[in-house]
């Protein structure tokens, strides 16, 4: 019995920003949007996404006068992203 | 990068690439470990002189490890506004440093005080210690001071340099660190001067030359991603 895989991590952007949020404690959005090369207004939606979702919290904040926006897992990310990782292998497992 | 939906096999690819970009990013200027490996190993140059040569600058100069936490402060400031990303990497490295820069504070409180404190204690059982001069005779009051201070010291100095390297997995900070602890365990049979010596090739292994190596590695990168 396989589970659907989490719709919310289930596309390309923003199963990017988690896989790179997991890994790190906290990252900006202009380290976001170089290292995954969406653009801006496309990452805006998918990280509001995540936001909504609970999987991310988002701190905005000023740094010398222009807006700086923080993203940070949460520990319902983090559980969301071992669950899909999780069931992803159980595909792939059963694909071989 | 579109929004699109993906395979299982896409996904697992796109997981491991970000991962990696994550582990791949580095940002480490080395300025902090390039100023406090100049500052320490110059005035310990500086005392090893004074000692050597038989001469004074007419100040401490280890003063000017009090008016180097200036420039840290604000490369502090400066390094932190240009993170993009922290890393928990970062934050253990962060965490260790903090812990160091207190344990060398409450060294060199403990430097100060306990020669004063243990002063006092044997009066108040009665006892003073003098030293003699076996070869005139002359006796005097003997000043109690932490044997070899700087052996201490110098454990210190490795204790965070080693620890960051092993988390890094950066070379030079590793042979620098062992570096290091071999001039502890020499300078356990040297006198001061040349415990101040010992101490100067320590900091110029530990922080100066892995320092300049960072800094290097740094303004490669830095020049690669401008093009």
């Amino acid at each position: 019995m396989f589970k659907d895989l989490d719709p919310i991590l289930h596309s390309q952007l923003r199963l990017a920003v988690i896989s790179l949020l997991i890994g790190v404690k906290e990252a900006e959005f202009t380290f976001l949007k170089e290292k995954t090369n969406a653009t801006a207004g496309n990452l805006s939606v998918q990280i509001q996404k995540l936001k909504d979702a609970g999987y991310i919290d988002v701190i905005k904040k000023f740094k010398d006068n222009y807006p700086q926006t923080i993203c940070k897992i949460t520990t319902k990310g983090i559980k969301a992203f071992e669950e899909y990782v999780k069931n992803l292998q159980s595909y792939l497992g059963k694909n071989k | 990068m579109q929004q699109k939906e993906l395979t299982e096999q896409e996904s697992l690819k796109l997981i491991t690439e970000m991962i990696g970009k994550t582990q791949s990013h580095f940002h480490e200027s080395g300025a902090s470990t390039i100023l406090w490996g100049t500052v320490i190993s110059f005035c310990a140059l500086v005392s090893f002189a004074q000692s050597f040569w038989n001469f004074s600058i007419g100040f401490d100069i280890w003063i000017l490890t009090l008016v180097a936490v200036a420039p840290q402060i604000w490369i502090g400031i400066k390094e932190g506004r240009s993170r993009v990303v922290k890393t928990y990497q970062d934050s253990h490295i962060d965490t260790i440093w903090t812990v160091y820069v207190i344990s060398i504070f409450a060294m060199l409180v403990y430097a100060n005080i306990v020669s004063y404190t243990s002063v006092k204690l044997l009066a108040g059982d009665g006892l003073e210690i003098f030293s003699k001069n076996i070869s005139t005779g002359e006796v005097k009051p003997y000043r109690i001071f932490p044997p070899s201070f700087s052996s201490v010291m110098m454990v210190l100095y490795a204790f965070p340099t080693l620890a960051t390297g092993l988390i890094t997995k950066y070379k030079p900070l590793i042979a620098g660190a062992f570096i290091c602890y071999t001039c502890f365990v020499v300078s356990l049979f040297t006198s001061f001067t040349y415990d101040m010596l010992l101490s100067a090739i320590a900091t110029i292994c530990c922080w100066l030359i892995p320092g300049l190596m960072l800094r290097n590695k740094y303004l490669k990168q830095k020049k690669e991603k401008d093009v």
